[in-house]
């Protein structure tokens, strides 16, 4: 099992592989189900006895239903720091479970496709991605895995409010719908804003990369709904597939706009970035992300036509700290990640690599 | 500079609504008004304002006097004692007021004990009405005997513990044969 996890930063998730509806603009789509058993309080009051009999409950049910043979399960408690932040950076467990207490578990496939979080905020959190826009496929896979669970294991939930969670936030369906999506031309045009406030009028949040309260470092921003009670998961899904395609039309709008009008500005921006992540000696985090956006810009508009989006998406999660760590096999000064850094980036990008 | 909350006492406490990296308008208030819309932002049962709303709202209950103040939580939430009823819930003692501080639930039967307060958070957060669940429930009856089997096999934990201590090990021996078959079953489950 833990042969799996050797390999981790080498072999990187399905998701990555910028292929999909509006790979263009669109990263990932992930969604997610809040689950809880009946019969133990929430995950934040809850013993560390009782967390253990969660634990073990969860795991049991997750055998019988035989999710996959290359099924990777990891008991949290037991992993150094450096390996929890991986999975953070992966967006295989959530910072609230990597930095948690007491017995806590995530199993995935090889793929990465699936994440069931154990003695998260709720005892289950179930979560599939896709890459590109695709929230009906992940949807219905989704679907699968907890539809096999509920057979066996007893969640808590009630006629009126559905299913129970420990946040009143994801009451009734459990279910967020994240889309990833990469917006430099809104962004470059300050029009930013204006899809920040136009989602929240239709109920929807959007946040930064790592989710909840973080930055939108490169562009990279994720689109999810806002609420989960009230409707069912088929007006949850309908209601990101109306919203997604305006702000992708938006975003496509501006990136013709710049092009076609701002020609030799994108194109300064863009190849000056290419210039810059292949000679750079140093580099912090929020430098290669904020280059890596422009250089997918550019490969979107022609610009660069010798990188593939995969590699650019690649190097988002393996340029992170903890990666970058993790390949190392130690923890690293910021000054000497950041050599690794331009190192990493100079070779994945080097004219004829690819 | 006199507050500008209530225009009269000085202003001693400096407050701004901090968006993203924009720091937004900013509003010099007295001590004694800071208390109060400190009470009004944290009540878990109103919307989240911004502090000039905030302030306007706190200016209403200033005019209209002592009781409409009552109404307010103490700081951190907690409602005053003796004001309201304080249903607890008996399965993992969460209070009312201790939910409405912490917003997050202690176990699924708070969401029973708690119900007469709730369909107005959740019409708020969910932005619907009536706050009723609307997708998929599993049948009812699903996983229930994985429930019961577990809770029978801690009840005869805890009477083996205790016939062990009264060494009464005729009992103890037959408490633990009862144990041993109720955990096979999963196994033998899983055979056939």
């Amino acid at each position: 099992m833990n042969e799996a996890f050797e390999n981790f930063p080498h072999i990187l998730g399905e998701w990555l592989k910028g292929t999909g509806p509006d790979s263009d603009i669109v990263v990932s789509t992930r969604v997610r189900f809040a689950r809880n058993v009946r019969g133990f309080p929430f995950t934040g009051r809850a013993s560390d006895a009782q967390r253990s009999d969660v634990l073990k409950l969860c795991e049991d049910a997750l055998k019988q239903v035989h999710l996959d043979r290359s099924v990777v399960t990891l008991e949290l408690d037991k992993l150094p720091e450096l390996k929890r932040d991986v999975l953070v950076e992966r967006h295989l467990i959530s910072r609230e479970l990597a930095s948690g207490e007491g017995p806590r578990g995530v199993t995935f496939g090889r793929g990465e496709m699936l994440s069931i979080m154990i003695n998260e905020e709720d005892h289950l959190r179930l979560q599939w991605i896709k890459s590109g826009f695709d929230v009906d496929r992940a949807f219905h896979a989704l679907c699968k895995v907890d539809r096999a669970l509920e057979k066996t294991l007893p969640y808590a939930t009630s006629d009126r409010y559905g299913y129970l969670t420990a946040c009143p936030t994801n009451v009734g369906t459990g279910m967020r719908v994240s889309v990833m999506v990469h917006l430099p031309a809104l962004t470059l045009k300050e029009n930013i804003d204006q899809v920040f406030k136009a989602a929240q009028r239709m109920n929807h949040a959007v946040r930064g990369l790592y989710g909840e309260g973080t930055r939108a470092f490169g562009d990279m921003y994720q689109i999810s709904n806002q609420t989960t009670l009230g409707r069912s998961e088929e007006q949850i899904v309908e209601a990101i597939k109306a919203i997604v395609p305006k702000i992708l039309e938006f975003e496509r709008q501006r990136r013709g706009q710049l092009y076609t009008e701002d020609r030799s500005f994108v194109e300064d921006k863009v190849l000056r970035s290419l210039a810059l992540l292949r000679s750079a000696r140093r580099l912090n985090v929020q430098e290669m992300m904020s280059h890596l956006s422009m250089l997918r810009l550019g490969v979107d508009l022609g610009i660069i036509s010798d990188v593939p989006v995969r590699t650019l998406n690649e190097l988002f999660i393996l340029g992170q700290p903890s990666h970058l760590q993790e390949s190392e096999g130690r923890v690293l000064p910021a000054s000497e990640r950041d050599t690794r850094r331009a190192e990493l980036v100079r070779s994945r990008l080097a004219a004829g690599s690819n | 500079m006199d507050c500008q909350c209530c225009n009269k006492k000085p202003a001693r406490i400096r407050i701004c609504d901090v968006e993203e990296n924009n720091i937004g308008e900013q509003i010099n208030v007295c001590p004694d008004c800071f208390n109060l819309i400190k009470r009004y932002m944290f009540d878990i049962t109103k919307p989240l304002m911004t502090t000039p709303d905030v302030i306007r709202e706190v200016q209403g209950l200033l005019t209209a006097g002592e009781t409409s103040l009552a109404t307010l939580p103490e700081p951190g939430g907690i409602t005053p004692v003796g004001k309201e009823p304080v249903p607890v819930c008996p399965d993992c003692g969460m209070s009312l007021s201790e939910f409405r501080a912490r917003g997050r639930f202690g176990c699924p039967r708070d969401y029973e004990v708690f119900a007469e307060h709730l369909d107005p958070l959740f019409e708020r957060i969910h932005d619907v009405q009536p706050a009723r669940h609307q997708g998929h429930l599993p049948e009812k009856t699903a996983g229930e005997e994985v429930v019961q089997r577990r809770q029978t096999v801690a009840d005869l934990r805890k009477r083996l513990d205790a016939a062990v201590a009264e060494e009464n090990y005729e009992l103890a021996a037959r408490l633990r044969d009862q144990i041993a078959e109720l955990e096979a079953q999963p196994k033998a489950e899983e055979r056939s």
